[in-house]
């Protein structure tokens, strides 16, 4: 499998996304470096295009701004996710914005400084003194002028206030071309005109006399102004009364300054002024010049930061590349195959990367390969240990379970499925035969065995089970080594080892013994028959009591040897289909008319329909087995004897369960595992070959017999046969094993 | 134990910052509108028609304030013009604009006569006044200034308003876009509107 995020390609979307930021970052810059190229021909066009530079600035600053934001935001994110790469990317970009950022603001500040002190300096006390001097001069000089001409119009006012009407029109042109003044004007009441004297009369007009003037005149007070005209010329206009008496007439005169001095004085005023305009321009200039350099620099700034960013992630994007390959190793993806990002040691590393993930691709394949090589031998090797009769346990030197198998759960009376992992003696509690098993176990771990083979003895209220145990060290290191241990239940085996050699007792039984008994009994009876009747009355009652003696116990010897004699026979069978029920019932019947104390109760399932046996060696084994409880039963106070039957299934095979329990003392602890062996007998009378007889008769027929004790008291002895005689095959190992027995025996 | 609401600090930081701003905003436009306060507005206005022509009489009062006069004579000029717009009444739609003419005039003050001078941009015409006041007067009078003829309106009704502006004359291109922002040498009246009388 291969990453995404390491080999896959960026989405279409993405890389439009990226080609067209790239173009607006180039026409942009582009844009910027024709406004600028074009600014710095001349002042005038820098500051008719300052405005779109500022614009241009300020989109720059706005876009660069988002994006580092955008960029910032998802560092933080991953920072806080734990994003491999995302804290050497945070480091990388802060030591970048630092060397970037640090240098700038110095530069900024200075810059600032610089503009601050060069600004004021353009606007100097010393400067604005000057202007004001050369403004006094012009003003003194002027202000020559114009009382000179003032002097003149008032001499003027007085000789035409003298003057016959007649003559004023003369007077006036003779003071017009001896002053030189480009008009002179008598006034009357309301300002109407008397007389006046142009220098040009056919391209001028008469000036009308302003209200200032007239408001002064009329006041008898000369007048005199500068007004300054188009074209940079200066105008001094004089007025006189004539008289100070009533007469509203005044005379006015207009004076053109000499242009020399008018361009003096215009200079000045003109440099007075624009001084004035830039030094109200101080403050905005600067505020420009601040707002330009901090557009400039924060551009700058903004953009090492996003270059500072962008280097970072490209450095870093490998790095990260091998941090997740890593990763996806470290999970078992070793399909991950990460991109050369360039030829450089990075390059060579990744290349490395990309070796050892081929490699270990490589032998994790053929680990896989041996792995399921021995799982398929493990798997063998579990078909054959569940298939086995004999019980395999593997153990560690602590008794706890490593494996084992159906069978050691089986012989050992207990689940061992889900036991591995627990030890042992957990797993004995509440179980006798495993309780002992475990000790033997514990005893022999101890005692520094680790190899050995014996047999193991195992008593529990459900009879003594013989193991045959053979225990091996695994190999392994000294904390992990374990032990397998081996074993057999060889019960079965050592009863019929034990029933062939009782089968050969009775045999030579009834062989040896019988055969002489008949001519003891005979010679005792003949002996008895010649003799008597000569003897006296006591020889011969010493000889009756002896005879009848040796013949009661011939005949008993008799009994016993015929016991056996059936013990040992086996007698064809004839196997008929009969109601199980109905014999049970039979034979209950006949007990409860021979022992009325006895209270015999009857369990009977009714799908138990027919079982398909010997039903004269079925009568003969519930005859032993309820005498066997009859007998057992006497001398107890209540007694009763249950009888029940039960059809019961396994493997698909249909079985008949007889269970025969009574109230009785049981069987000796001691004696319930050889209960089925001939000669083991509990009481004074008997021969003690019922239980043997009933269970060699349980053989012949391919079942099973138990006998156990009841937890609440009595014994308890249960049968399980076949129902069906082809099926008697299948399960008829008991009589194949009898049949073996005999021919070992 | 109570644990403060990281979200409920962050609005309170966010507000508490928008107030600060909003205050120190305030300080500012309250620190810069006074250069030229005072009452700036046409009283009056009118137009008759002369010959088929619109003829616009108005009388504008213009603020007069020691930091005009002060500015004035530091060398700064002024630029006053008066606005005209006739614009045709639409229904549906924005109104149609016909006449838009600005009648721009230009105030200094003239150091080294120690008067005012007032100058018509479009004709170049210099008017000297030794008091500011005089000046202004004469600003504010415009008389029959023809806006609009007859064959210009084409039925329906018609709007016509006038507005002054004042602001500071002379600046630079490039102090232009900051000014713009922050220069508060910049006044406009309201509109003065009424129907034209057709």
């Amino acid at each position: 499998m291969v990453t995404p995020g390491v080999n896959g390609r960026a989405p279409r979307g993405l890389r439009w996304i990226a080609v067209g930021q790239a173009l607006l970052w180039g026409a942009i810059g582009l844009g910027a470096f024709l406004l600028l190229a074009k600014s710095v021909q001349n002042s005038s066009e820098f500051g008719r295009l300052q405005l779109w530079i500022l614009l241009v600035d300020m989109c720059a600053v706005i876009a660069l701004s988002a994006l580092i934001a955008r960029k910032l935001w998802r560092l933080v994110q991953d920072y806080r996710a734990h994003v491999p790469g995302s804290r050497l990317t945070a480091r990388t970009v802060g030591i970048f914005g630092a060397l970037v950022v640090a240098p700038l603001l110095i530069v900024y500040l200075s810059s600032l400084e610089f503009i601050n002190r060069g600004i004021d300096s353009w606007f100097k006390v010393e400067v604005k003194q000057g202007l004001v001097d050369a403004l006094g001069l012009s003003r003194a000089a002027l202000d020559l002028r114009m009382r000179e001409y003032s002097a003149r119009t008032v001499a003027l006012a007085e000789t035409l206030a003298g003057t016959a009407p007649e003559n004023v029109q003369a007077k006036l042109d003779a003071e017009r071309r001896a002053s030189q003044a480009q008009e002179i004007a008598l006034f009357g009441a309301h300002g109407r005109i008397m007389a006046l004297s142009l220098e040009n009369p056919l391209e001028n007009l008469p000036s009308q006399a302003p209200p200032d003037l007239r408001r002064q005149v009329e006041q008898h007070l000369p007048y005199v102004t500068l007004e300054p005209q188009a074209g940079g010329r200066y105008l001094i206009r004089t007025a006189a009364p004539l008289g100070n008496g009533p007469d509203p007439r005044f005379v006015v005169a207009l004076y053109m300054v000499p242009k020399q001095l008018a361009a003096l004085s215009e200079a000045v005023q003109n440099s007075y002024s624009q001084y004035g305009e830039l030094a109200a321009m101080r403050e905005p200039l600067k505020d420009s010049f601040r707002l330009t350099l901090t557009l400039v620099l924060l551009l700058a700034m903004l953009a090492a930061i996003y270059g500072a960013i962008y280097s970072a992630q490209r450095l870093v994007r490998p790095v990260q590349d091998l941090i997740e390959g890593t990763r996806a190793v470290g999970k078992g993806d070793f399909a991950t195959r990460l991109p050369l990002p360039s030829r450089d040691e990075m390059g060579f590393l990744v290349h490395s990367f990309n070796d050892m993930t081929k490699r270990l691709r490589r032998a994790r394949a053929e680990a896989t390969h041996s792995q399921q090589a021995v799982e398929r031998e493990r798997e063998r090797l579990a078909i054959i240990l569940a298939r086995l009769s004999t019980g395999v346990l593997a153990i560690d030197r602590n008794l706890t379970v490593r494996n084992a198998n159906e069978a050691a759960g089986a012989i050992l009376g207990t689940d061992l499925s889900g036991a591995s992992g627990h030890p042992l003696p957990e797993l004995a509690a509440g179980n006798e035969r495993l309780g002992q098993f475990v000790a033997a176990l514990a005893v022999r771990f101890a005692a520094g065995r680790e190899e050995w083979r014996e047999q193991l003895d195992l008593d529990s209220a459900t009879g003594r089970r013989t193991l045959m145990c053979a225990c091996t060290p695994l190999p392994g290191e000294d904390a992990d080594i374990g032990f397998v241990i081996v074993f057999d239940d060889i019960t079965a085996l050592l009863q019929a080892q034990r029933d062939a050699a009782w089968g050969e007792v009775a045999r030579r039984l009834a062989h040896e013994i019988k055969n002489p008994l008949t001519p003891i009994q005979l010679s005792a009876e003949r002996l008895r028959r010649r003799l008597l009747a000569g003897m006296n009355e006591h020889d011969a009652d010493i000889l009756e009591r002896g005879t009848r003696t040796i013949v009661q116990q011939v005949e008993t010897m008799q009994q016993m040897v015929n016991a056996f004699s059936e013990y040992a026979r086996a007698p064809e069978m004839h196997i008929t289909r009969f109601s199980l029920n109905q014999l049970v019932a039979e034979v209950a019947d006949l007990y409860r008319s021979q022992a009325p104390r006895t209270r015999i109760r009857l369990e009977l399932d009714e799908h138990l329909e027919g079982i398909e046996a010997d039903r004269g060696r079925v009568r003969q084994i519930l005859n032993n087995l309820v005498t066997n409880a009859l007998e057992a039963l006497e001398g107890v106070s209540s007694p009763q004897l249950d009888i029940s039957t039960k059809l019961e299934a396994s493997a698909d095979v249909a079985y008949a369960a007889l269970t025969v329990c009574d109230n009785g003392p049981g069987f000796q602890r001691e004696l319930l595992a050889r209960v089925f062996d001939p000669y083991v007998t509990s009481k004074p009378k008997g021969t003690g070959l019922g239980l043997a007889i009933v269970k060699k008769i349980i053989e012949e027929h391919g079942g099973r017999i138990d006998a156990d004790n009841r937890p609440e008291g009595g014994a308890r002895v249960r049968i399980v046969i076949p129902v069906k005689d082809s099926t008697r095959s299948a399960t008829a190992g008991a009589r194949e094993r009898e049949q073996l027995r005999r021919q070992q025996a | 134990m109570l644990r403060a609401d990281s979200t409920r600090d962050g609005l309170t930081r966010g507000g508490l910052l928008a107030a600060v701003c909003a205050v120190l905003l305030a300080a500012w436009s309250l620190g810069v509108a006074d250069a030229l306060d005072g009452i700036l507005e046409v009283r009056s206005a009118y137009v008759n028609i002369d010959k088929g022509v619109f003829l616009l009489h108005a009388r504008v009062e213009y603020p007069v304030s020691p930091a005009i006069r002060t500015a004035l004579q530091d060398g700064i000029t002024l630029i006053v013009d008066l606005e005209a717009r006739v614009d045709r009444d639409r229904h549906f739609w924005f109104n149609a604009n016909i006449v838009d003419l600005t009648l721009r005039r230009e105030l200094s003050y003239h150091a080294v006569s120690d008067r005012y001078v007032v100058r018509d941009t479009h004709s170049g015409d210099l008017q000297t006044f030794s008091t500011l006041d005089e000046a202004l007067a004469f600003i504010g009078k415009v008389d029959a200034w023809p806006i609009l003829v007859e064959p210009q309106l084409n039925g329906g009704n018609y709007t016509i308003s006038v507005r002054a502006g004042l602001r500071r004359g002379h600046l630079p291109a490039s102090l232009r876009a900051i000014l713009f922002w922050t220069d508060d040498w910049v006044r406009e009246s309201e509109w003065y509107t009424w129907s034209l009388p057709v």
